[in-house]
């Protein structure tokens, strides 16, 4: 259905309903603001919810790290103690004024983050999960014992609130306004581009490196966003219930922030405040259980982790997705894929260049002083039997290993020190042999992370960097580069609903979304039928003829010598033949390294080894 | 001297228990890549049921050790089948809350049960200990040294020289392929479970007399256990005694000459210093993930 | 015949007004003696403060029942409604004004530890009505707040007990202390330190320690090597004290030892044993103080199978008095009941005798008693008039 030309700017249908569920969310926090202050609620009440709404937006820093970046954060209520005290000390130690004192508390918080995820992500799983712990001791124990500055372990009392805000019922007003405030914050983030980088690296950190997402940088960005959020929870908090001792910021309230948000659902911000609700209401509920109501709240952790894997909120949504499938994006008359600029310049001029490669693990010697030499315009082939070290060759290339001796130059500039996703920048794209699709993501969605990363040719014409439906330059690039391997039409699907064929495809485009000038495709010919490879020729024919370089490794043989203008092998990590299908494949050392013993020239019809 | 001799002995003494519960975390990771949060409530339940074996029942001491830990080793099949294989498929961190989650619960539920007064626990020996000048070698906490050291040793022995503890080295590390080869993978997980365990409620029975028992006493020694075990090598058992060893002499020295109060920080920042530098730690394996 | 006829009438008009006056009556007091006088309490039922929470409960129910076994308050029974504070602050806020939520309820019991009084202290304030506590923070009867009545001598006079003790009667003058790092150690140092330096006397150690230390090595080297001849303790947790203990006697330390009430509980004598033979300690509440201390622990003993502490002397006391000043003021009025609770003078309870004073604090001293190869004597009991 090509009927609609795509305009620059979103169907007027769109921007009304965004703009009407804006409207909605505004008019209930306004509506829960006003409940809270005219309703005389009982004290019990106010503190009930007092508790749960700074709680929730320290939980949703949680969903923002864990959920969206899918990093561990075992610390939140370090952070948290570090807002609450900012608090403390700030308006009864040192004068300030309630807004003053929360911001220098959040600004520390933040500040402790960052240094904090600056020296520890580089790590991941069990090692960041003990740093947190780790820090989240230490702060405890200078909590409870720098007395002179903190007033040690009897707490800090009579903290103030602001004056206006001086009676419970506007002060818990003020932290519901604050939670709606975080909360569409956190919803609003997930559709920016570093909301869509994150999840990128949750989802498969090494393909989001290799497309050009800096995931370091991502994931500092991330746990420094959820210490904000855990600072300004404590803020509040702090001058809600006007006392603050250091007993109360412990690891086991970090465990408590953690369960809430993995009840709820780590995914959504709806998740984050569902998972706080119900784990402050239900040990009120519980109270009746007297002495056994924690044991088994214990219990309840376990049975949810194993039936409800995505917490409340998200079993909720799976459910209601099932019912109501998403509806299928009209792509309209999608504008041809603008992939390089390469179509002029078909001299055939060297385009990456590799002097001596060597990876080797210990003993083991995976790549042995390879020489490569690819010529723009080009598809060059890799082959070589199991175990020779071409990926671990196309891993060094891409700089997610690093080489133990030589170097690689792509167009002059050397880049044999420079990380995956700077490598990105310059041009390379790659597709891997596991599929490494971000599972959680549209198939859209995909590619439009690989295409708002830096662009390498300053030629092209830069995209605006905000995406959503209609919203012109970079959806209509992602689309583009779906259109080009044929799948435009399952643009609005989730990744894992895909065939393996598909999802293929996919990742191709994805890695010709990031507009490469060399693109590496490490086995995609692995198990398609014939029908399929066929078409993986033709596509491949089509990117040499829009001035694409490409490297292939494959099994196929004849699909090799079908699309390949260059061919390389390796054997046991050295290279053992370079130069046309005619003369390598009738190399007397290839065949051997095939088949272990002279053998007349293979014949057409060798299949996958 | 003594004094720094007697610093020595109980720093070892210390890390011993740190050790002892280390093997336990190792164990586990290695097998199934989980890190069990609920490990030090093992020793805590090992410790409970000795006092209700031989104190509240009395029973005699040595029979009440073995109904411990044959009762220990039917738990860990019980927690391997309530808390770890529903989530076998699932990445680490549902595993790690899960296990969380059953710290809490055991914690409180032997709280309802017993109640919340601290017990205590004979030692095995009538004699206290014995001093050589200034110095007093605790005897508990030498055999608790020397119980340790033979754990390292036979799990050494099993892991390295019987089919069986070879086969749960391969499940550890790739457990795809040990089922390939034909390796019931499910089996050598509960075996894991089992035997780790009862080195935990081991652990409990060594620690009680020191330590008395308490609701809330693995805990405690529980997080220190695993940065023991991460700054000895995370998985490995020679790294499991050698990070334990190092933390308890660390933390002691750290205590009687920079701040007492601050004690726990140093575990600490010897660990954070160690992730910094060498996550590995002493004589761990970098692992580096398959593109 | 006539007069029998008219006799009938009036004696069943009598009759019946005579039944309809006790039916009315009878539903009077029926509907009154079913009404009764509320009084809340938080109690740690669950977390690190469980084993207090315990007795802190069966002491306040002891009362409670022998408060309506002998004819309740004004009339009416007297019911206790305990609610969970979790041993945590954002727990006993709940808690409480889960509680203060109630217009029922007539006064509360607090808890005893002070960073979990401190956090409920707004609300406190905000509810108008008596609260009852049992935390020994000296400030906590000095904010200002006139609603909170401490039933357990505080720790200024626990600290002055104890060095007068160590140095006047014992004749010790140097000393160190060890403490708890937490706020009741903490505090409990400081007041320590006040007092001796009152007398002129300054300690050669002052060493605190993180609750649920496994290792006291470290501490107990640095008493043996202060020289000191005396040492005053303020431990929360019984297991530290126990370790402690034992590891001073293992490396020959034999100094005298005057530590606070938690050296002497039933749990403490348990765990360290010997450890603690021959020392001393201050509490407020020893079965041998006076004759009600006696009378409480025998039935406390009898209802419960287990000795009495000080966890639930204070909470037996405060209910005590609570009824007592309820029959005094007879009436309920939040104001009335604080000026009863104040004017109780001379009261007899297991702590001590109750003389409150304008600040609410009842109590201004501490027995001391001696760890006597495992059994606790009463040795003396020394008050302060200020």
């Amino acid at each position: 259905m090509r009927a609609s030309v795509r305009s620059g700017k979103s169907p007027p249908g769109v921007t009304g309903r965004r703009g009407l569920a804006f409207g909605l969310y505004a008019t209930a926090a306004l509506m829960a603001v006003m409940a809270a202050v005219i309703t005389p609620l009982s004290a019990y009440s106010l503190n009930l919810l007092m508790q749960a709404a700074t709680y929730a937006i320290a939980v949703l820093g949680l969903t923002i790290v864990l959920g969206y970046t899918g990093q561990i954060n075992l610390a939140q209520a370090a952070f948290f103690g570090i807002g609450a005290y900012g608090v403390a000390l700030g308006t009864t130690a040192f004068g300030l004024s309630f807004l003053g004192a929360l911001a220098i508390g959040v600004v520390l918080a933040a500040g402790a983050g960052a240094v904090l995820g600056l020296t520890s992500l580089r790590l991941g799983g069990h090692y960041l999960a003990m740093v947190t712990i780790s820090f989240q001791t230490i702060l405890t124990l200078v909590l409870t014992n720098w007395v002179a500055f903190t007033r040690g372990p009897d707490g800090v009392p009579n903290i103030r609130r602001p004056a206006l805000l001086a009676e419970s019922g506007p002060y818990l007003g003020l932290c519901i306004a604050a939670l709606f405030a975080v909360a569409w914050f956190v919803w609003w983030l997930k559709t920016t581009k570093l909301g869509r980088a994150m999840q990128a690296v949750r989802d498969n950190e090494l393909a989001a490196n290799v497309i050009g997402v800096d995931a370091y940088a991502t994931k500092v960005a991330a746990f420094t966003l959820s210490a904000v959020l855990g600072g300004f929870g404590g803020a509040l908090f702090a001058g809600g219930f006007t006392y603050v001792s250091p007993d109360q910021f412990s690891f086991a309230e970090s465990v408590v922030f953690l369960t809430m948000v993995l009840l709820g659902g780590a995914a959504a911000p709806a998740g984050a405040v569902l998972g706080t609700g119900l784990l402050i209401l239900l040990p009120e509920w519980l109270r009746f259980l007297k002495v056994i109501y924690l044991a088994v709240y214990g219990g309840a952790v376990i049975l949810i982790m194993i039936f409800m894997p995505d917490g409340i909120w998200g079993y909720a949504m799976t459910r209601w997705r099932r019912l109501r499938p998403a509806r299928p994006i009209d792509p309209g008359i999608i504008a041809p894929l603008a992939l390089t600029r390469e179509t002029a310049r078909a001299d055939n001029s060297v385009i990456l260049s590799v002097h001596g490669l060597s990876k080797h693990f210990g003993g083991l010697k995976a790549v042995d002083a390879v020489d490569l030499t690819i010529h723009r315009n080009t598809v060059h082939a890799l082959i070589g039997p199991n175990g020779s070290g071409k990926t671990t060759l196309l891993n060094v290339l891409n700089g997610i290993v690093r080489p133990t001796a030589g170097s690689i130059a792509l167009d002059g500039v050397d880049i044999t020190r420079l990380p995956p996703h700077r490598r990105a920048r310059h041009g390379l794209g790659r597709s891997f042999q596991n599929i490494r699709l971000f599972g959680a993501m549209s198939v859209l969605d995909n590619v439009i992370v690989a295409a708002e990363r830096p662009r390498p040719l300053p030629a092209l014409p830069r995209l605006r960097a905000r995406a959503g439906r209609g919203d012109g330059g970079l959806e209509c690039h992602a689309l583009g580069a779906l259109d080009f391997v044929g799948i435009a039409a399952r643009a609005g699907a989730q990744v894992g609903s895909l065939s393996y064929g598909h999802q293929r495809l996919v990742e191709i485009a994805r890695a010709l979304a990031g507009s490469p000038k060399l693109l590496f495709l490490d086995e995609p010919g692995a198990g398609l039928n014939h029908v399929e490879k066929d078409e993986l020729v033709r596509l491949l024919t089509r990117l040499k003829g829009h001035g694409l370089t490409i490297l292939i490794i494959d099994h196929d043989m004849a699909m090799v010598e079908r699309v390949a203008d260059h061919i390389t092998v390796l054997n046991f990590g050295k290279r053992i033949a370079d130069g046309t299908p005619a003369e390598v494949l009738r190399h007397t050392d290839v065949i051997a390294a095939y088949l272990g013993e002279e053998r007349p020239a293979l014949s057409r019809s060798y299949g996958a080894s | 001297m003594g004094f720094n001799l007697q610093l020595l002995f109980t720093g070892i003494g210390v890390g011993s228990i740190y050790a002892l519960v280390a093997l336990g975390f190792a164990l586990i990771y290695r097998a199934t890549n989980v890190v069990n949060f609920a490990q030090g409530d093992f020793a805590m339940l090992g410790a409970f049921a000795m006092v209700v074996l031989a104190i509240d029942l009395e029973l005699p001491y040595w029979l009440s050790i073995l109904i411990t830990l044959a009762l220990m080793v039917g738990f860990g099949a019980l927690f391997n089948l309530a808390v770890y294989y529903p989530l076998r498929n699932r990445s680490f961190l549902p595993v790690i809350i899960s296990t969380i989650g059953a710290s809490i619960l055991l914690e409180n539920g032997v709280l309802a049960a017993y109640g919340p007064r601290p017990q205590s626990l004979d030692s095995i020996f009538a004699v206290p200990g014995f001093s050589v000048g200034d110095v007093f070698f605790d005897s508990q906490y030498i055999v608790i040294l020397v119980v340790a050291v033979v754990m390292v040793v036979v799990q050494y022995l099993f892991f390295e020289r019987t089919l069986t503890g070879k086969k749960m080295q391969a499940t550890s590390q790739d457990k795809e392929m040990a089922s390939l080869l034909g390796i019931p993978v499910i089996w050598m997980i509960m075996l894991t479970f089992m035997y780790s365990a009862m080195l935990g409620g081991l652990a409990g029975i060594l620690v009680a007399p020191v330590l008395f028992v308490t609701v809330g006493m693995g805990s405690s020694i529980a997080l220190k256990a695993f940065a023991a075990s991460i700054i000895g090598g995370f998985g490995d058992v020679t790294g499991a005694i050698v990070g334990g060893l190092a933390l308890g002499v660390i933390e002691t020295f750290g205590a009687a000459y920079v701040s007492v109060p601050y004690k726990d920080a140093f575990a600490f920042l010897v660990l954070f210093g160690f992730l910094l530098v060498r996550p590995q730690g002493i004589f761990g394996e970098r692992i580096s993930e398959k593109a | 015949m006539g007069h029998r006829g008219n006799a009938k009438g009036p004696v069943i008009i009598k009759s019946g007004l005579f039944m309809l006056a006790a039916a009315v009556g009878l539903a009077a007091f029926a509907a009154q003696a079913a009404d009764p006088i509320k009084v809340g309490m938080v109690a740690p039922l669950t977390g690190p403060g469980a084993e207090s929470g315990r007795f802190q409960t069966q002491g306040a129910k002891l009362a409670a029942d022998e408060v309506n076994k002998a004819g309740g308050v004004l009339g009416r029974p007297l019911e206790l409604v305990i609610e969970d504070d979790q041993t945590t602050n954002p727990g006993v806020v709940l808690a409480f004004s889960k509680l203060a939520g109630n217009a029922e309820f007539v006064a509360f019991l607090g808890p005893i530890r002070s960073t979990q009084i401190h956090a409920m202290a707004p609300d406190a304030l905000r509810v108008g009505k008596p609260v009852l506590i049992g935390g020994t923070d000296p400030v906590l009867t000095h904010m200002g707040n006139p609603w909170f009545f401490r039933f357990r001598p505080h720790d200024v006079y626990s600290a002055r007990v104890i060095a007068d003790y160590g140095a006047k009667t014992l004749g010790k003058k140097k000393w160190a202390i060890v403490h708890s790092t937490d706020a009741f150690g903490t505090n409990g140092m400081k007041n320590l330190v006040e007092s001796l330096k009152g007398m002129g006397i300054e300690p050669v150690l002052v060493q605190g320690y993180p609750n649920n230390s496994q290792d006291f090595t470290p501490v107990a080297l640095a008493v043996k090597q202060s020289g000191a001849d005396v040492m005053g303790t303020y431990m929360t947790f019984e297991p530290d004290q126990g370790i402690f203990a034992k590891q001073l006697r293992q490396l020959g330390v034999t100094l005298t030892w005057v530590g606070s009430p938690t050296t002497v509980t039933t749990t403490a004598l348990k765990l360290a044993g010997p450890a603690l033979y021959g020392s001393y300690a201050v509490v407020d509440f020893n079965k041998d103080s006076s004759g009600a201390a006696k009378a409480f622990a025998a039935k406390y003993e009898a209802a419960y199978k287990s000795a009495p502490d000080i966890f639930a002397s204070w909470s037996y006391d405060a209910v005590h008095v609570l009824a007592r000043a309820i029959g005094e003021a007879k009436s309920l009025e939040p104001e009335k009941l604080r000026q009863a609770i104040l004017a109780v003078k001379g009261y007899a309870g297991a702590e001590g005798t109750y003389n409150f004073d304008h600040n609410g604090d009842r109590l201004h001293g501490y027995n001391i008693v001696k760890n006597n190869n495992g059994t606790v004597v009463f040795d003396k009991h020394i008050d302060f008039d200020d």
